[in-house]
């Protein structure tokens, strides 16, 4: 029983970094309906500039997050601009392709700029915890879960009540519409993509604090975000932390119950059972 | 007219294969090392150009079917004392099989649930290997000498060949058009009379034969396999740039696609391995958006368009 309950913790702090990361991917997917197969990517770019900025100029990976952020953003509004708006009316499998080319870019540009090694981001409060009902609670891993429940709130919040985040909303359910009330639809996708890859960016500074970094870790974080989009849908960003949570659990159960090397089966399995059981989604509409 | 074309075509294809074919009596040994990797990449963008290219369905995960081929053998030749060809032939069943069982439900998926369900499958049979203490774990499986590089050669062109001339076949039979149907417009084919879920799992099946026999042939002229260099996720993304890159849904374009990319990433990784890499990364980034349709398309706009024709491409689809 207390195992069960550390587990469950364990789960549950993981699961609210799932839902960060998965964030950009279904709110990219959602908007511009295209599958992001580059976010895993700029989820490592995010988790190497946070890892430079405590190495080389000792600034602490959690007050580097907006540093780290707003680098993304530019990028990812960069990218969205003059590339992906080239193809964007392709066929589904040509954006699938370019972004995947992207990825495939940022990959061993990364493996050619910062080394192929593993790295981690150790702050001196990095061993410290706390006891919870018994369970213990690492100090990093229960903040990098505020962060991430708190941005993903925030972001619900922005696309809930502000101009441009209804301008969003309308883009993504009826662009032609939305273009006659005056949206910009080139600078409502950049924009979106851009704050998808900000979020992807905060989610790598945590994974930096939280994980080990090394260039190849995108397609893993890529994979896993489907899983969640594919849970929890795309209409609502809130439902990620739900999708994010059951992830989180279902893996720490399956690597207690099952073995730690079947946590990659497990949550693939659950992927395409989803899709063939209910492909629009389990809790929320897919696209 | 037409068969005046073809047979022209056919009698050149098979003098480019028997020229090919002598190149073991004059190659350097790392030339003809070069050359089999090349031929077997040819294969495996054959084969996916017969379901991603022909059928329309872009599938993510056919090493998938690579891994299954080499552990058919490797399995075969190991653990029950099979010959090579017998330990194909199981490693084909094998991949028949699954194609059949995950073909099933996962071809009723279309667009990105596809090729998203496909990437997950080729990650979850290659957990599931690690797992299996017959095909070694994690460790995975040391196979025994092998044959001379020679035969391995001719082994891998002749099956390019056999494939080639299968999605020759393909493009040109009922069977052929019923699944460029289903590439157009499934419901329409449907209400055609198509069989459009024996056409499909039929297409997967044929694809997935052909990329284990490759499977089979490389893991025995590597002669060694484990679960993550059998499951390759890197090939995937090899076959569909070299088929899209070449022209996917045509019958030279991938062969000509992975030729090209193969030689320059070999040249690139002369330098630097990850610039072989990183080449192909933005050699996708650039094809689709100036050339979507491939060298073949390219071969056959560019001389009347000029520069028009690259600017047509981003015309089309830029918001």
């Amino acid at each position: 029983m207390q195992l069960l309950w550390q587990i469950l913790v364990n789960g549950i702090l993981l699961g609210g970094f799932y839902a960060l990361m998965s964030l950009g991917l279904v709110l990219v997917w959602g908007v511009l309906k295209i599958v992001n197969l580059s976010h895993g990517s700029l989820i490592m770019l995010g988790a190497y500039i946070s890892y430079y900025l405590f190495s080389y100029f000792n600034v602490d990976p959690f007050a580097g997050l907006p540093i780290s952020m707003l680098t993304l953003f530019c990028l990812g509004f960069l990218i969205q601009r003059y590339l992906i708006n080239f193809v964007i009316n392709a066929p589904m499998f040509n954006t699938l392709l370019i972004t995947f080319g992207l990825d495939v870019t940022i990959t061993y540009l990364a493996q050619l700029l910062f080394g192929a090694d593993y790295r981690t981001i150790n702050p001196d409060y990095t061993g410290a915890n706390f006891i919870l009902f018994g369970a213990t609670v690492p100090l990093v891993r229960l903040y990098a879960f505020g962060v991430s429940i708190s941005l993903t709130v925030i972001l619900w919040l922005f696309l809930s009540f502000t101009k441009i985040g209804r301008a969003i909303r309308a883009t993504s359910q009826n662009l032609v519409a939305a273009r006659l009330y005056g949206v910009d639809p080139r600078l409502i996708y950049a924009l979106t993509f851009a704050i998808g890859a900000a979020m992807a960016g905060a989610a790598g500074s945590l994974n930096g604090v939280i994980s080990q970094i090394n260039p190849y870790i995108g397609i893993l974080f890529t994979a896993k975000s489907f899983v969640i989009a594919i849970i929890g849908g795309l209409e609502n960003t809130l439902f990620v932390i739900a999708g994010g949570l059951i992830l989180g659990v279902v893996e720490v159960l399956t690597a207690l119950y099952i073995g730690p090397t079947y946590t990659n089966l497990i949550s693939f399995g659950i992927l395409v059972l989803v899709l063939i059981i209910r492909p629009t989604g389990l809790l929320g509409r897919t696209a | 007219m037409k068969r005046k074309v073809l047979s022209i075509i056919v009698i050149s294809a098979v003098i480019i294969t028997i020229a090919l074919s002598t190149i073991p009596l004059w190659g350097s040994p790392e030339f003809i090392q070069f050359s089999i990797n090349a031929l077997i990449l040819a294969t495996l963008a054959q084969s996916w150009n017969i379901i991603g290219g022909y059928t329309g369905y872009p599938s993510f995960g056919n090493s998938l079917f690579y891994g299954l081929g080499g552990y058919g053998v490797a399995i075969g030749m190991l653990q029950f004392n099979f010959p090579f060809a017998l330990g194909l032939i199981f490693g084909v069943a094998l991949a028949v099989l699954v194609a059949f069982l995950l073909g099933l439900p996962v071809l009723r998926l279309r667009g990105q649930y596809f090729a998203i369900a496909t990437l997950a499958l080729a990650q979850v049979m290659s957990a599931f290997v690690s797992n299996l203490d017959i095909a070694g774990g994690n460790i995975g499986l040391v196979l025994p000498l092998s044959l001379s590089d020679t035969l391995f050669f001719e082994l891998s062109l002749g099956l390019l060949a056999l494939t080639t001339l299968t999605v020759a076949w393909i493009a040109n039979s009922r069977f052929g058009f019923g699944l460029i149907a289903i590439r157009e417009n499934e419901q329409a084919a449907m209400v055609l009379g198509v069989n459009t879920t024996l056409y499909k799992v039929l297409a997967f099946a044929l694809c997935g034969i052909f990329t284990a026999i490759a499977g089979g042939i490389h893991a025995y002229y590597i002669t060694y396999l484990d679960p993550s260099s059998a499951f390759d996720s890197t090939l995937n993304i090899k076959m569909i740039i070299m088929t899209v890159f070449g022209g996917s849904g045509s019958i030279l374009g991938p062969i000509l696609g992975a030729f090209v990319l193969s030689g320059v990433a070999e040249i690139l990784a002369i330098e630097i391995t990850s610039l072989a890499s990183l080449f192909f990364g933005l050699v996708i980034v650039l094809a689709i958006i100036f050339m979507p349709r491939g060298i073949v398309d390219f071969i056959r706009r560019f001389p009347e368009l000029g520069w028009r024709y690259f600017q047509e491409n981003i015309r089309i689809y830029r918001l």
